[in-house]
């Protein structure tokens, strides 16, 4: 990337806690005064249940202990990891065959293409006819808004394998299945988790968009409940649980990026 | 070179064709509740269209993307700008900027519904808050790549603020804006209809909700098939204007 370009030797020199010290003091303060604002508009301006970081706070060691909230995690917790189980399986799969044929890419790609451009929303009236208000509509909106990224990656990464594996693998009179799951696939996993990183961020929106529609139990109703009934804290904790599991779904695919391919720099 | 091009394009034709001939044998098979055919789906919606449904419905959604989109932009883009000048206020904003980039805005969707109600600017603040952190997070990673050189060069010849600004800022972050522009089209989008599902139902999401709530499914699949064809439509706006300001990008 371009962090060697903007290393100048002026900043080079610097070393990492005055750099360090350099960033934390406004980030403190910027910090700081956004809860502070916050905390002042709300309680100077708004009705009081109205959620403001200090009763959040407050709302925190008594949401994480109650069994309502724990099993609206599960539920989403469970159908985002089914959805993203199924989803990196079809997805790798498809973006494979996209990958390596170029018939069967032009054929699939306008379907791909199109229904990567639809708000993703779109299809929960659709999914409710076909699911009903069920678990399974809630897979499906996961499934239609994570899959794409997987595909889509995917298929760039098993294009741009290098010309000497497969040569060599051919040469060894491989087949061509032996080819793709032991030359292309592996060659193509840097791809697959940049991909993943996406699909988690969209499956996490699509579960709880799907909840908010179906009114299925987890932790998009859970929020959506509780901001009607008035408990605005309580469904904020929700808010930052699930900002939470995002930035630890990213966190995630970092490390495993380093750990499994530590050959692998770009964008690490 | 005729010959050629119908060579190239006759998978993408071929398999247009054998999807839609699926889905027209599939939804005679099933039963309408479930999948209706291609051919009913567009009898369906030129109804919508002739009874002037659809046009009243569509105008009212692009009045909602449009002022949300518009806004996110007048205070996304400048905000950036100044952010990308102001170095420390930069680095003390930058953390936040990325981590509500990040946040899933769907989730704030019932705070908005129970503080503000039914009305219009609820919905303008879905719009908003969607599309605007797409602008501000790509115009401050542009702000990022100037490199310290640049401003210390034009600095030393002498060059006032404002040829600083349009001569380095406007060039080298533009480009970058433009890159949050176009993911901030797909998202205000995605704002639009999750705003008119979950706050008053209007526009396009109610035509697609109405059709749903009485068992429509031509209805549904009409309008969904129209709600792509402008997703498509809008994304590859986006990607030209992105394309379009890349060459300033070295």
């Amino acid at each position: 990337m371009s962090e060697a370009t903007i290393a100048t030797p002026a900043l080079a020199e610097h070393k990492v806690p005055a750099l360090m010290r350099g960033a934390l003091v406004p980030r403190l303060i910027v910090g700081l005064s956004i809860f502070l604002v916050w905390e002042i508009v709300v309680r100077g301006f708004a009705p009081a249940y109205v959620a403001k970081p200090s009763t959040v706070l407050l709302a925190i060691p008594q949401v994480i202990v109650d069994p309502a909230f724990l099993h609206a995690l599960g539920a989403t917790l469970g159908a985002v990891s089914e959805g993203l189980a199924i989803t990196i399986v079809a997805g790798t799969v498809i973006g494979l065959l996209m990958g390596r044929s170029d018939i069967f890419d032009r054929m699939v790609r306008v379907y791909i293409n199109g229904l990567n451009a639809m708000p993703m929303i779109i299809v929960l009236p659709l999914f409710s006819l076909w699911f009903g208000y069920s678990n399974g509509a809630r897979i499906g909106t996961i499934i239609f808004a994570a899959i794409f990224a997987i595909t889509m990656n995917v298929a760039d990464g098993a294009r741009s394998v290098p010309r000497e594996y497969l040569e060599v693998s051919r040469s060894f009179r491989s087949g061509r299945l032996r080819m793709l799951i032991d030359i292309v696939l592996p060659a193509s996993m840097p791809y697959l988790l940049a991909g993943f990183r996406l699909a988690a961020g969209r499956a996490l929106i699509g579960a709880v968009v799907a909840e908010f529609f179906l009114s299925i139990g987890g932790l998009g109703y859970y929020i959506l409940y509780n901001s009607r009934a008035y408990h605005h804290n309580e469904a904020f904790v929700g808010v930052l649980l699930l900002a939470g599991i995002g930035v630890s779904f990213e966190l995630l695919v970092n490390w495993c990026t380093r750990h499994f391919m530590p050959w692998y720099r770009r964008g690490a | 070179m005729t010959i050629a091009a119908i060579r190239r394009n006759a998978p993408v034709l071929i398999s247009v064709f054998a999807g839609i001939a699926l889905w027209e044998i599939a939804g005679r098979l099933v039963s309408a509740a479930f999948l209706v055919p291609f051919s009913a789906t567009l009898v369906r919606l030129w109804q919508l269209i002739t009874r002037g449904e659809f046009i009243t419905q569509f105008l009212d959604s692009s009045e909602l993307f449009l002022t949300g989109f518009v806004l996110a932009l007048i205070v996304g883009a400048p905000f950036g700008m100044v952010l990308a000048r102001v170095r420390i206020l930069r680095v003390g904003v930058e953390p936040y900027i990325m981590t509500l980039y990040a946040t899933p805005m769907v989730a704030l969707i019932p705070f908005i519904l129970s503080l503000m109600g039914f009305g219009f600017a609820p919905k303008v603040l879905v719009v908003f808050l969607f599309s605007v952190f797409p602008v501000l997070y790509n115009t401050v990673e542009g702000a990022r790549s100037i490199k310290p050189e640049m401003i210390e060069v034009a600095k030393s010849f002498r060059s006032n603020e404002w040829a600083l600004w349009r001569e380095v800022m406007l060039p080298y972050t533009l480009p970058y804006t433009m890159t949050g522009v176009r993911q901030a089209i797909g998202r205000a989008l995605v704002g639009m209809i999750a705003a008119e599902f979950f706050l008053s139902s209007t526009g396009l999401g109610q035509l697609i909700m109405g059709a749903s709530q009485d068992f429509d499914t031509a209805g549904v699949l009409a309008s969904t098939l129209v709600i792509g064809l402008i997703g498509v439509g809008l994304t590859r706006l986006g990607l030209n204007i992105e394309q379009h300001f890349a060459r300033w990008r070295q």
